[in-house]
């Protein structure tokens, strides 16, 4: 039966159910049976008299932000139009099938796609493997690793980053002791009539910071962009809130995927729905958007803001100067992460990077394991 | 427009509210339904205004809870006096009575400091109307009780046991979007967008609030505020801005919108300074004569 007009069922509550599973399986409104419920409530209250009132009241119901407004429209129409087409417009399923897989940039952001220099990188990281092979390993710049070695550090970066974790939480939890607890401390002291013997102080509450990690994924940082990505899954155990993006010619909020439990599957996801991996930099149109659409929602109350790139940029600095300041006039700490300064005497002098410096807090480094786990400090002292 | 929404309209017109026909379904929704309403919008829209149309409406009180962050318990919902708990517990010092009986007694009803949560359900007259301004300034973690609170409307006090609403309270959230609410209570909510009110609507809130203004005046001014919300503006001025502008202008007893009254009393409308500057360099005598 073609269920996507309510002429097809014969009582209005049917075609309210029928509504209801048709938005569920062309939409992503995240309906429940509750909506169900409630919508059969509304029509029986009168609202179904009339077609706009009848919208609105539904719309109020199914819709949980503005953004979902123009898909409920569509499919409303569609349901709830006058008359019955012959052919009735199909409405697609929005998911992973539309969604235009870049295959080669995917392969190579997991870090195995680029083959060019395996046999240099093979001699570079022979190069560098000593006695401790582990103890050298922190030491490597991730573009050097060869694939024989890939595995072991992986492992290795988990292990790590689950201990910076684990001490970053110890150090976030026992803060200073702050004032008297009255209300404790009149319970305990009942007793004792009105002398208090024992006080009780009440632990500071937690000051809890939103993190913002903006990543560079453009070609320049291929290398890199793997272990990052790594490293901001990691990161999420320990913030509430937290806010991912990657960025290249364009921005794509990533948060949704971040959220995996499972890191694999997080990348998975990652690689699927992001298409602008490996392609041009323009940092400043980027952050740009990033202040125009996400500024407001994500860069209040306290919240440290990291930039991981290195600067290589084919934009307008002056742009991105402006956009950095803007960042920076909303956030309590920029820090900026650059692979490159890693490496033996580099000095900021890409446009991009030189313009940002200024503005920017805390300037790091980001090319091996170490230069990583040392965010620790930069997290626990804001 | 269904029957009643219309009667809805316009009893709330005979309050002094403008509200346009989606905004009164929806309210008139979440009355049926006993439903929470989340309200998100820009700042300066009337999201908070249509917790007090309804107040006035139902002819009940309105209980408004204003959420910052670090917001507690402690200030939403209740706190013991602890000052009138230590002179008590001074004066039944000699008293002959056990630590079991001093305790009940100083942690009774009458040492309890309400506030706006535990006030809203325990309102024995009517059922009140519950403001819980900004949710989205809050922590996660009182979103999270509040969601308990939305669900039962009942709440327990470790020394006293659990205390049910006694009517239950009419709900309205406001959010201006600073973060995503989490998925959970937006769920338990109907759910509003309120844009910025077209030309008709701000020109008859306008004239509600300064009927004596003058009608060019108004008219003028209104399509300079929108004017100004097409311009990408850090801060796009809000219904109240414009409310405040008009106010500015008959205290300055301006019969038409020139120029000279734009410079001088823009400070009314947008509140920063990169905004101001950015206006003042525009063409304003075109945009006066191309709204005429």
């Amino acid at each position: 039966m073609n269920t996507t007009h309510y002429g097809n069922y014969d009582s209005i509550k049917e075609a309210i159910v029928g509504f209801n599973e048709y938005c569920r399986a062309s939409s992503e409104l995240g309906l429940g049976i509750n909506h169900t419920k409630e919508a059969l409530i509304t029509a029986n209250q009168g609202f179904i008299n009339d077609k706009s009132s009848f919208r609105y009241a539904l719309r109020s119901l199914y819709c949980t932000c503005q953004e979902q407004y123009p898909e409920f429209d569509k499919l409303f129409e569609i349901y709830w139009r006058k008359k019955k087409h012959n052919y009735s417009p199909t409405t697609t399923k929005k998911g992973s099938s539309n969604i235009k897989k870049k295959s080669k940039g995917s392969v190579v952001m997991m870090g195995f796609g680029d083959t060019r220099q395996d046999e240099d990188q093979k001699e570079d990281a022979k190069n560098v493997s000593g006695a401790n092979k582990m103890e050298a390993l922190r030491k490597t710049d991730f573009s050097k690793v060869s694939s024989i070695d890939n595995d072991l550090l992986d492992d290795l970066v988990e292990k790590l980053l689950q201990q910076m974790n684990h001490r970053l939480k110890r150090r976030l939890r026992t803060s200073k002791n702050g004032g008297i607890d009255l209300r404790k401390t009149i319970r305990k002291n009942m007793p004792h009539g009105d002398d208090f013997v024992n006080l009780i102080k009440k632990n500071r509450k937690l000051e809890k910071y939103r993190l913002n990690i903006l990543l560079d994924v453009s070609g320049s940082m291929d290398k890199y962009s793997f272990y990052l990505l790594k490293f901001i899954w990691s990161l999420k155990a320990n913030f509430k809130q937290i806010e991912a993006f990657i960025f290249s010619t364009k921005l794509i909020r990533i948060t949704d995927y971040v959220d995996q439990a499972e890191v694999s599957l997080a990348m998975m996801q990652m690689s699927q729905h992001a298409d602008n991996w490996s392609s041009g930099t323009k940092i400043g149109e980027c952050l740009l958007d990033f202040n125009d659409q996400y500024g407001k929602r994500v860069l209040n109350g306290k919240s440290i803001t990291i930039i991981l790139s290195d600067g290589l940029d084919t934009g307008d600095p002056e742009i991105l100067a402006r956009e950095v300041q803007r960042i920076k006039m909303r956030t309590n700490k920029l820090v900026w992460l650059n692979p490159l300064k890693g490496m033996e005497g580099y000095q900021p002098l890409a446009k991009g990077m030189k313009a940002a410096l200024p503005q920017v807090d805390t300037f790091k480094s980001a090319h091996n394991l170490d230069s990583l786990l040392e965010l620790e400090n930069i997290l626990a002292h804001v | 427009m269904i029957p009643e929404v219309t009667r809805l309209i316009d009893r709330f017109d005979q309050l002094g509210y403008v509200v346009e026909e989606e905004l009164a379904t929806v309210l008139l929704l979440m009355l049926k339904l006993e439903k929470p309403l989340l309200l998100e919008g820009p700042p300066g829209v009337g999201k908070t205004e249509a917790a007090h149309i309804i107040a006035s409406y139902l002819d009940t009180k309105l209980i408004r809870l204003q959420c910052y962050e670090g917001l507690d318990i402690n200030s939403a919902v209740y706190e013991w006096n602890y000052q009138k708990q230590l002179l008590s517990i001074k004066i039944n010092e000699n008293a002959q009575l056990s630590t079991e009986e001093k305790e009940s007694h100083i942690f009774s009803e009458e040492f309890l400091l309400k506030r706006p949560l535990l006030q809203a359900i325990t309102e024995t007259e009517k059922a009140p109307v519950l403001l819980i301004d900004e949710v989205d300034r809050a922590d996660e973690e009182f979103e999270a009780f509040l969601l308990e609170l939305l669900s039962a409307f009942q709440m327990s006090i470790p020394e006293m046991g659990t205390i049910r609403a006694t009517h239950k309270p009419i709900v309205i959230l406001t959010s201006n979007r600073t973060r995503e609410l989490s998925d959970a209570l937006k769920r338990r909510c109907l759910y509003h967008w309120v844009e910025y009110p077209d030309f008709q609507k701000e020109l008859n809130i306008i004239q509600k609030h300064l009927p004596e203004m003058e009608k060019q005046l108004t008219t003028d001014l209104v399509h300079f505020v929108q004017y100004l919300r097409e311009l990408k503006l850090d801060k796009s001025p809000g219904i109240a801005e414009s409310i405040d502008w008009a106010n500015g202008l008959a205290a300055l007893g301006a019969k038409s919108l020139s120029e000279e009254y734009i410079k001088a009393t823009l400070g009314c409308v947008l509140k920063s300074d990169n905004d101001i500057q950015y206006v003042k360099g525009q063409n304003l005598e075109e945009v006066l004569t191309g709204a005429q």
